[in-house]
């Protein structure tokens, strides 16, 4: 399906936007609407502006400029050293660091890694914001509650809480409904990829666009972008040890499996079917709030080079994308009255994947890992006692 | 309304479940599309501000696709109240039929729906918007409803709902059976004026298109008395489609009737 005319670009520059904007009165508007949304904390080069915050009083339930979120990342890796750490994952194409952080509980134990990355839509706002809740609800419960701190002691997290950076400073200062990344195309004219259409998962075969106007544009190529490349080469590094790769976005409230990109099922579709819908109950059970789960081509709509599909394509057993709240009441823009009831919600569905995780890895593993030594002895025991 | 059942067609079934039905093998969640169509159309035909529903969940559904006349869908869905009300009732349930003409827009819907609201309550409802709609001096500044972080402020509430209204007029109207609508904001207001007694609104909307993931904006003039039928015009900016290039218009006076509750 071919279609055209993506954002405005530009409008701080009064260039008259091509295709959709053409009307004088959206023009005026738009205008207004980017200096109304500067004082709703736009990125600001002038620190004085936006008052310090501590970790105290950081509210969970409102939404975040980019400015304040890189500032939390550090509160939160200086507050909790002993278990955050911050790494750099790579630049994204207006050259803003991109920063992952790792949460990691010391330990003799055999490790393994889960991922988390929001925001790689810039609009869906409500997907930063439940990854910065994700890493609150860990960091302040690791020690004292016995599912959390049985989770630490055998698996790593890696939280991105913003993938599609330039895209989220942009919808906080320009277009609320900005989709893409920034990057330049086309000789200058064009802008943005949809990075969920650029990992090279039968990169841009169907349901994404060649044409760089369009909202599903998937790049000049398989990982063309930074920030997928930053993303990519990090997991790859890691996927011997990741098994669960968990992406967040919004809206439409569903729990996607693999694949978009193809109506064939994943070699553990059975199993992903029943961790996901035990998930979406867990979710239900906390506000009556109904996802569907199913692989994206059979419930959503056909996409190639999703980062889910392609996570699961080197190896990643337990890849979904997370559709959070609502069904299109309000769609992207969520009120913030709803996110806590999302965070919490979303929590319980992904705490409920970890516990399936964790019981495939460590409870049976561990009954294995314990060796055939264990059997070998319980069988000599059973066979002396019966002598 | 003809009932669709040709050689190839296919009827799948989806049963009800505590956890939410999974749609197998459905195709891209077409009891989903058909419900938010025969929503749209719904609130729509009932024409009242004080009385939209949104989608609870699709709770069984059966689909005849024909690949050459398009398809046909009988489903049973919850809405809930758009503005809930506390201590009352909000969840309804609703029975449809919709029928999306191969390719085309403005599917055929018969729609039902349980009373959330006496007749009487919502004709109250109604009028009392109307009234602060009266009230409300020079909107014409207002840029955005709602507003980055979805906060709409309460004395525009009423514009919004009747936007909402408006908007659904359009939206039922572009829904095919690949594409979906949503209501992404109100964007700018190019007139906001009492004719004859009547609500005369001139407003532009964004509509968000589900699977091109695009955002389409549409211009949309109505006039609204309450208990009156609901006129709307409207023009959108259209995206280019594989068969030619250029805007599409669509332009419809629609005198509709209210639906009996």
């Amino acid at each position: 399906m071919c279609t055209k005319k993506s954002q405005t670009t530009k409008l701080d520059n009064a260039e008259v936007p091509n295709g959709i904007f053409r009307s004088g009165i959206e023009v005026q508007l738009k205008q207004k609407f980017t200096r109304s949304l500067a004082q709703h904390g736009e990125e600001v080069v002038d620190k004085t502006v936006s008052p310090w915050r501590s970790l105290e009083t950081y509210s969970y339930d409102k939404y975040h400029s980019m400015e304040e979120i890189y500032q939390w990342m550090n509160q939160i890796s200086e507050k909790y050293t002993d278990v955050v750490t911050q790494h750099f994952l790579g630049m994204t194409y207006e050259t803003r660091p991109m920063y992952y952080l790792k949460i990691s509980q010391p330990s003799s134990n055999p490790k393994k890694s889960i991922w988390m990355d929001c925001g790689i839509h810039a609009r869906e706002w409500i997907a930063p914001a439940f990854c910065q809740w994700f890493v609150k609800e860990l960091l302040q419960n690791y020690k004292n509650d016995l599912r959390i701190s049985r989770f630490l002691r055998n698996l790593d997290f890696y939280v991105l809480p913003v993938l599609n950076i330039d895209g989220y400073i942009y919808s906080w200062t320009t277009d609320r409904l900005w989709r893409k990344s920034r990057s330049l195309h086309d000789n200058g004219t064009c802008f943005g990829t949809d990075l969920n259409r650029n990992f090279n998962a039968s990169w841009c075969s169907i349901g994404a666009s060649k044409n760089c106007q369009d909202l599903t544009f998937c790049g000049t190529g398989p990982a063309s972008e930074p920030e997928t490349k930053a993303v990519s080469s990090f997991v790859e590094s890691q996927k011997e040890n990741i098994v669960c790769f968990l992406t967040i976005h919004s809206y439409g409230q569903y729990i996607l499996l693999p694949y978009g990109y193809t109506k064939n099922k994943s070699s553990n579709h059975e199993e992903l079917i029943q961790v996901g819908q035990k998930a979406a109950n867990a979710l239900k059970a906390k506000h009556g709030t109904n996802y569907r789960v199913g692989s994206s081509a059979d419930i959503l709509y056909s996409s190639s080079g999703s980062s889910r599909d392609w996570a699961r394509d080197i190896g990643i057993p337990f890849s979904y994308t997370f559709e959070l709240r609502d069904n299109g009441t309000y769609g992207f823009v969520l009120p913030e009255a709803q996110i806590q009831p999302t965070c919490e919600e979303t929590m319980e569905a992904v705490l409920s994947i970890l516990d399936d995780v964790y019981a495939k890895y460590w409870l049976s593993n561990s009954a294995g890992k314990v060796t055939s030594i264990t059997v070998v002895l319980s069988l000599l025991m059973s066979l002396i006692a019966l002598l | 309304m003809l009932l669709l059942l040709a050689q190839e067609a296919v009827a799948l079934a989806v049963p009800a479940g505590a956890g939410g039905p999974v749609d197998a093998g459905l195709g891209r969640g077409l009891l989903q599309q058909a419900a938010q169509a025969a929503l749209h159309f719904f609130n729509f035909r009932a024409g009242s501000p004080s009385a939209l529903r949104v989608l609870a969940s699709v709770q069984e559904g059966r689909a005849w696709v024909n690949p050459e006349k398009g398809c046909k869908v009988e489903l049973v869905f919850s809405t809930e109240r758009y503005n809930p009300q506390k201590g009352e009732e909000h969840l309804g349930k609703c029975s449809a039929q919709v029928f999306f003409k191969n390719q085309k827009p403005r599917p055929a819907i018969n729609v039902t729906c349980t009373r959330l609201t006496e007749k009487k309550k919502r004709q109250q409802e109604d009028y009392l918007l109307y009234k602060q709609m009266k009230q409300l001096k020079n909107p014409l500044d207002v840029v955005s409803i709602p507003d980055s972080h979805g906060h709409i402020d309460p004395s525009l509430r009423p514009m919004w709902d009747l936007a909402f209204l408006g908007s659904s007029y359009v939206m039922w109207e572009k829904t095919t059976q690949f594409s979906r609508y949503n209501l992404a904001q109100l964007s700018s207001v190019k007139q906001w004026k009492t004719h004859e007694g009547a609500i005369d609104f001139d407003y532009t909307v964004l509509l968000h298109e589900f699977s091109t993931q695009e955002i389409i904006p549409c211009r949309i003039h109505l006039v609204w008395y309450p208990g009156k039928p609901l006129k709307v015009k409207y023009i959108c900016q259209e995206l280019q489609t594989p068969e030619g290039s250029g805007t599409e218009e669509g332009s419809a006076v629609a005198p509709a009737q209210l639906s009996n509750f």
